[in-house]
């Protein structure tokens, strides 16, 4: 169904006369109250439209009734992640400290889990409130209910109906288990946040951002980490080297990395514990035992199912994420989506982007797309790694194209990479040259000023003419 | 006696001397000599060593005591991330002694590695000390008292410079930085530093985290650290304070008496006037640096100094004398190691190969850092500079915020962040913060200075997160516009 593509030259004035004179309850309703979706809604309201947004009930844990204002990011993500990074660091920093002519008596240095996860909840209700008072001074309706899409102009809350000039789906997503035997009794992310206490030996599976960070976290803390991933290295999708790179750091830091296996079934011992098993390529099979908590860090999805998407004409794809074109808009042109229910580019800055850029383009008429260039990320891991644009072709440190001397691209392995990075990310983005990079002079000691003072070049990449 | 011929003799083996005489000497082929004197940690007329004030006395062992020191607060911060160090309130001892051993290994590690930079560059190092005969012949007398004498075509000085105290009575009983560095261990009883500039507040900080005694800051200003942007000094201020050194702002020291028992007594007048005195068992002098330009024969070969002491360059680091050259804190420009890597540099190009390569220091980083996590940089224009060169309008924009880490931490520092922007070419002007790893966060933000990037651009950029460098990139609001008063447009 071709659906006409609705006018975008519409006056602002108009749409709020619209609203105003009851052809719809509101300008725009936005489904999630994450990062995408309290940008978006608050913005849009700023501009001068009206606006509500639908979240479910807070909870730790997310379900299909357990949700939260803040979203993944701030309840169940970036947040307490790093949160649990930095008690995690000061594992490292004790041990360092003796050199440093410290009496830390290490026998008797102890962790009191429960302590750190009531720290972080108390935390965690803070955003949350503090996320409600944002919407609530941006004068958004919060109604708390689970969501769904009618039609192009309708949304249902927990039986209750209401119309909308544009919706705004931004439901983000959730972790998902692989489909094998005693996945059950594995744990995901979301509970990773919430364990009573630190597993001493635990088994993660999965190669990406994600598994590395909690594999990080949990041997800092001082747990016997395995982790389990099918690929040759992990972090599929970074640069080759910096890949290389971080597996040799890690297991130098202590992780067991168990490349290049696939998990068959997870069963519980007698003990009580558990005892995860894996086929190497060659068929046969390892067991690991005596595991105190299996963690499934294996990906996630999407969180469109039951939104009533599809009858309402949303096309989705084939990992079930919202199609969408540069300007966010879906195969419904009063239907907009955001944020990790898209599957672009999952992080909390892009999803801020598109909500920004969605509220331009439905309240000001400013049809805005979002700049996926020079996009920089970190990975919180034990070492560090950040990066902006990823070169399809190798690079280490600094990738420089040939012909125009840009700096196209930057990779850094170490403490303080995610801050070290943002700066930089700016420099790429403004199209800095090697000149002017090597031109700057370094703030010293730092670790940052070694990449203005990189002056060999380690190899030349050209891209066949 | 014998003459030793070369292209280039550099007096000093600091950062610029070590980088301009290996350069030349790799780059562009020079048969170079580099005069450094003996090895040690406290600097003198006899003492010095490869590798200069940043290595030996400087920038190195400073970051390495206070990193040190910065545990004491890793360890009360911990508490609130469920940690139990079993060291009761006061948290675990430390012993000064055991940090200084591990600075001095080292510092002597790094004066080798310095050696052998030369070594490998093929330059000549001769140990001794330089003084010049005439603009193109240096003599350098060894300990004991032997000498040589080097013909040189360019002579490069780069000698660096020296602690100074205020001349005050019983000044002698005070320490500098060099033997603060250098203290086998920490006296019982109060630390007195006096002044304000990023060596007194550093060494503030560096006591504060070791020492079980009350630590005390005190200078003549209203405030510490001036140059630096007005709001980062107050922010620097405040965390000083809240971490729990005392601040004296306002004070004038007059007299330092010994007792008989060691101990020291402090006597100043106070902002209000009143004669004032203060307990101590330590006193630190952190009140100036100057050029070390004695006992080189510059006089004697005509080489004009200025109006500080320092040796007069023009942009390309040349002398009054031609032939002669000088580089780094001698000629008290900007008195940083990279500047000085930089002046090195450039007058390596020029004097061999006469690439016209001038000295800018328009977007040097100026870094202090109190603490691990109270370090403040600024880069560019401070909002008072900006306001004062340019016409048009100067928007800032201010964000003070708690960083995650002592959210749960329970330390009620803050972060403070600033931009300055030209309003009407949207060009930003300046960066500035005070916090945790703020010359990590910055450097890159040089970067961005230095390609004259917009604020627009800036907000372009996505962040990454959760970092407090996205905070850089993120600031939608302007928090006050300032009329400029002066005439240039950016």
């Amino acid at each position: 169904m071709n659906v006409a593509k609705l006018s975008t030259s519409i006056g602002l004035s108009a749409r709020v006369a619209a609203s105003a004179s009851g052809e719809f309850d509101y300008d725009l309703f936005t489904l999630g109250a994450g990062s995408g979706g309290v940008r978006g809604s608050r913005f849009a309201s700023s501009y001068g439209a009206k606006v509500a947004v639908a979240e479910l009930p807070f909870d730790y844990v997310s379900s299909d009734t357990k949700g939260g204002v803040g979203g993944t990011c701030v309840l169940r993500g970036c947040v307490p992640k790093k949160l649990m990074v930095y008690a995690s660091e000061y594992a490292d920093d004790f041990k360092a400290a003796a050199g440093f002519g410290w009496a830390v008596p290490h026998e008797h240095v102890t962790h009191s889990w429960t302590a750190f996860i009531e720290a972080k909840r108390k935390e965690l209700q803070r955003l949350n409130g503090a996320y409600k008072n944002t919407l609530k001074n941006a004068k958004v309706e919060l109604i708390e209910g689970r969501g769904r899409v009618v039609d192009g102009h309708t949304v249902e809350v927990d039986g209750k109906r209401f119309t909308a000039r544009n919706i705004l789906i931004a439901v983000g997503g959730r972790p998902t288990k692989l489909p094998i035997p005693g996945a059950e009794l594995c744990i995901t992310s979301d509970e990773a946040l919430e364990l009573p206490d630190c597993p001493k030996k635990v088994a993660v599976l999965g190669g990406g951002y994600i598994a590395v960070e909690f594999s990080g976290i949990f041997s800092r803390m001082g747990s016997e980490v395995h982790t389990v991933f099918r690929q040759p290295l992990p972090l599929r999708g970074f640069d080759e080297e910096v890949r290389k790179f971080a597996a040799e750091q890690y297991a130098a830091a202590g992780l067991h990395l168990h490349p290049g296996v696939t998990p068959q079934s997870v069963a519980r011992q007698p003990d009580g514990k558990l005892s995860l098993t894996v086929a190497h390529a060659d068929g046969s099979t390892e067991t690991l035992t005596g595991l105190d908590q299996v963690m499934m860090a294996t990906g996630r999805v999407p969180n469109t199912a039951n939104l009533g998407l599809a009858e309402a004409g949303v096309t989705l794809g084939k990992r079930g994420q919202v199609l969408v074109d540069e300007y966010c808009r879906t195969s419904v042109p009063s239907i907009w989506a955001v944020g990790d229910v898209i599957d672009r580019i999952q992080l909390t800055p892009v999803a801020l982007m598109e909500g920004m850029a969605v509220a331009k383009s439905v309240v000001l008429g400013q049809l805005t797309s979002p700049d996926y260039w020079a996009v920089p990320s970190a990975v919180f891991s034990n070492p560090e790694i950040a990066t902006v644009v990823r070169p399809s072709c190798g690079g280490w440190g600094v990738v420089v194209d040939a012909a125009s001397q840009k700096v196209v691209g930057m990779h850094m392995v170490g403490a303080e990479a995610g801050e070290i990075m943002q700066g930089f990310a700016v420099a790429v983005k403004v199209g800095v040259t090697k000149a002017q990079l090597d031109s700057v002079v370094g703030i010293h000691p730092s670790a940052a000023e070694e990449f203005v003072t990189m002056r060999t070049v380690t190899r030349k990449v050209r891209k066949d003419a | 006696m014998a003459e030793e011929h070369f292209d280039l003799v550099t007096i000093g083996a600091g950062s610029g001397g070590v980088r301009a005489s290996r350069f030349a000497a790799t780059l562009y082929g020079a048969k170079v000599a580099c005069v450094e004197l003996p090895f040690g940690f406290v600097a003198s007329e006899e003492i010095g060593g490869a590798g200069g004030t940043c290595v030996i006395r400087g920038c190195v062992p400073k970051k390495l005591l206070v990193y040190g020191a910065a545990f004491a607060e890793e360890f009360a911060d911990a508490r609130g991330f469920g940690w139990d160090l079993a060291a009761g309130q006061a948290g675990p001892a430390h012993d000064w002694a055991s940090l200084v051993q591990l600075k001095d290994k080292e510092i002597r590690r790094l004066n080798t590695t310095y050696g052998n930079i030369l070594k490998n560059a093929g330059v000549t190092s001769i140990e001794g000390r330089g003084k010049l005969l005439d603009a193109n012949t240096v003599e350098v007398t060894a300990l004991d008292g032997s000498k040589r004498i080097l013909k040189a075509k360019h002579i490069l000085i780069a000698t660096g410079g020296v602690a100074t105290k205020i001349p005050i009575e019983g000044a002698e009983h005070a320490i500098i930085s060099d033997e603060a560095l250098a203290l086998e261990r920490l006296p019982e009883g109060p630390i007195a530093v006096l002044g304000a500039g990023y060596i007194a507040t550093e060494f503030a900080g560096i006591f504060r985290g070791t020492h079980r005694h009350p630590v005390h800051l005190m200078f003549r200003g209203d405030k510490v650290l001036r140059g630096f942007d007005e709001e980062c000094r107050d922010q620097v201020q405040e965390n000083l304070v809240r971490r729990g050194v005392t601040v004296h702002p306002g004070c004038r020291p007059t007299k330092i008496v010994k007792q008989g028992d060691g101990s020291l007594v402090l006597h100043y007048v106070d902002g209000s006037g009143a004669e004032q005195q203060l307990g101590c068992a330590l006193v630190m002098m952190a009140t100036g640096r100057k050029p070390r330009v004695e006992g080189l024969g510059l006089e004697a070969v005509g080489i004009k100094m200025d109006s500080a002491g320092a040796i007069s360059v023009d942009e390309f680091s040349r002398t009054s004398v031609p032939g002669v050259w000088a580089v780094g804190d001698v000629t008290n420009r900007i008195n940083l190691t990279p500047v000085a890597l930089m002046e090195g540099m450039a007058f390596a190009k020029h004097v061999l190969r006469f690439d016209v390569v001038p000295v800018s220091g328009q977007d040097v980083g100026t870094c202090s850092s109190q603490f691990k996590d109270g370090f403040s940089v600024g880069l560019g224009y401070t909002e008072e500079q900006a306001t004062k060169e340019f016409s048009g309008n100067i928007d800032v924009y201010v964000s003070r915020f708690r960083p995650m880490k002592y959210t749960i931490s329970g330390r009620e520092e803050k972060t403070l962040m600033k931009l300055i922007v030209h309003a009407e070419s949207d060009k930003v002007l300046g960066c500035h913060m005070v916090g945790p790893d703020a010359p990590e966060i910055m450097q890159g933000l040089a970067v961005a200075l230095k390609c004259e990037a917009t604020k627009a651009q800036f907000d372009s950029t996505v962040g990454i997160h959760p970092t407090a460098a996205e905070e850089f990139v993120t600031m939608r609001s302007r928090t006050r516009r300032v009329p400029g008063t002066g005439s240039r447009a950016p």
